[in-house]
């Protein structure tokens, strides 16, 4: 669950880049935000992963107050949330196992959830037989669901994804909106930012449009792969 | 926190030392010199402080009385000279034991020279011992004020010299160590920023999946106190090599010591111990706490 109550947000540098903001998004829903670079999606981002606070109006992530949150019970809200990043963000050293069990070791999980969660998540990511490699060794697709399994491994309610497609081959991008499609299903809200308007328009669901920081389309639109 | 965890997060403070390896070279060099330097001024201190001991030990002032001294007035002399506050010991040596003591010091040869003289030459005398050598001029001074004292015999000049080394080695190891724990905290600081930078990634994902800080800061740490220690078990092989070798030079070469009545240098085996424990905490006292104070200024968690 993510509530904006009237959020505004303006940069150290005096940067406007939310005003009074209103969004409610639902257990179990999916949503593409939308708009173009600097329009706010980041800074919507950061506020929903407590990176930064908003100047003014409350935030509620998935039970939490952001306003209220004290520095030492972030590490709390974070592992409600999976995020997924475009650069993909893993560890190059790390072979893909290690890299999904990295997320769940960096929480102090018990060595035996680990040793069953961890292979469970990467098979549900289609990407059993590649346990053991590097992610150097992956396509741009491949990697990216690598980051996926990373960011489900701990079970989150709530996944960002912050233009996962960007760096995977558009035919990839499709595959990759639905496994976070297939990840909603099952009771996950997620939350993905893009860029690609024909991801959006084929998928279609609730798009929220953000523009020079005010949102100026929140509305479902039936997407192509329901005709 | 569960033990896997705790050896992972060890592990990885190992792990940080090897990929941050010339960082972690620069900081155990700098911490071993600054423990050798400042590990070395405080064993010198120790056997400038022994030989003072030894020489406050040992220091006789001799007060000659005046020749034709009635016995009373020895006698009030020696408990005006044993009122002093720096005199501990007062003992009468007679003219008689005097000579005798001398007579024994010489050969047949010698001994027929003086056999001429009829009267004994040798002047009663009062020997006395103080307890703080650095007030010794004092209490020469105040003793030769008093009546029926010819003169007063005593040698402060090396002491002296000691006390001089003493008190300006006070003040350089002040300073010294001052500088050096800066130094060694800047050094700290910039192996954990490079330290930081070289597990950037991994840091940036153990705070979006929701580690805890101590989570991120623990290898840090590890990685601080390991240095510190390794630098504190290379200063104390070094100091021990430099402390023997300086002392077997010292004891078989010089009969320096016997001159002056100091016994030698502090024996390695009595000051070994106190040496290990002082630069193991030292070591690691000065790691943990400079990785504690970087890790606050390079970690934003």
């Amino acid at each position: 669950m993510v509530e904006f109550k009237n959020v505004s947000y303006t940069y150290p540098n005096g940067q406007h880049a939310l005003s009074k903001v209103n969004l409610d998004i639902a257990d179990g829903e999916f949503a593409f935000v939308v708009g173009a670079s600097g329009a706010g999606k980041s800074t919507l981002i950061k506020l929903i992963l407590r990176e930064i606070t908003a100047t003014q109006g409350d935030i509620h992530v998935n039970g939490f107050d952001l306003g209220k949150l004290k520095p030492r019970k972030v590490p709390e809200l974070r592992r409600t949330i999976g995020v997924v990043f475009q650069d993909f963000r893993l560890i190059p050293n790390l072979t893909v196992y290690d890299n999904v069990a990295f997320a769940l070791r960096a929480i102090d999980a018990p060595t035996k959830y680990i040793r069953t969660r961890v292979p469970y998540v990467i098979s549900l990511v289609g990407l059993a037989q590649k346990a053991k490699s590097y992610p150097n060794d992956l396509s741009g697709g491949e990697q990216q669901r690598v980051a996926l399994a990373r960011a489900l491994v701990n079970d989150p309610q709530l996944i960002i994804a912050d233009e996962p497609t960007g760096n995977v081959d558009p035919a990839r991008s499709y595959e990759i909106v639905d496994l976070l499609k297939g990840i909603n299903a099952c009771g996950t809200t997620v939350l993905m930012v893009t860029h690609q308007h024909d991801l959006v328009r084929y998928f279609g669901g609730r798009i929220i449009n953000i523009n020079t920081g005010e949102i100026v389309f929140d509305e479902v639109i039936g997407g192509a792969d329901e005709a | 926190m569960r033990p896997n965890s705790v050896k992972y997060l060890v592990g990885q403070g190992f792990r940080g030392i090897w990929y941050n390896r010339i960082n972690s070279f620069a900081s155990l060099c700098i911490i071993t010199i600054s423990l050798l330097m400042v590990g070395i001024s405080v064993l010198l201190a120790i056997n400038i402080n022994e030989m003072i001991g030894a020489i406050e030990d040992k220091n006789e002032v001799v007060v000659i009385i005046e020749d034709g001294t009635p016995d009373n007035n020895v006698t009030l002399l020696g408990e005006q000279i044993a009122a002093n506050d720096n005199v501990f010991e007062v003992t009468f040596y007679s003219k008689e034991e005097a000579w005798e003591s001398m007579q024994e010091g010489m050969t047949d040869e010698e001994k027929s020279l003086f056999e001429l003289i009829d009267e004994n030459p040798l002047p009663d005398s009062y020997k006395c011992r103080v307890s703080d050598i650095t007030l010794l001029d004092e209490t020469v001074a105040e003793i030769e004020q008093l009546a029926s004292v010819e003169s007063v015999s005593a040698s402060t000049d090396f002491a002296s010299i000691l006390i001089s080394i003493r008190n300006i080695a006070g003040i350089l190891f002040t300073a010294l160590t001052a500088a050096l724990i800066v130094v060694c905290f800047v050094i700290i600081s910039n192996t954990t920023r490079t330290s930081v930078y070289a597990r950037r990634r991994e840091i940036n994902i153990m705070r979006y999946v929701g580690a805890s800080k101590s989570f991120i800061r623990i290898p840090f740490f590890v990685e601080g106190v390991v240095i510190g220690a390794l630098s504190s078990v290379i200063a104390y092989g070094l100091t021990w090599l430099a402390y023997i070798n300086v002392y077997d030079t010292l004891s078989s070469d010089f009969e320096i010591w016997t001159i002056f009545g100091v016994n030698g240098l502090v024996q390695w085996t009595d000051i070994a111990l106190v040496t290990a424990i002082a630069y193991l905490v030292a070591g690691v006292v000065i790691s943990a706490i400079g990785t504690v104070l970087s890790t606050r200024k390079h970690l934003n968690v």
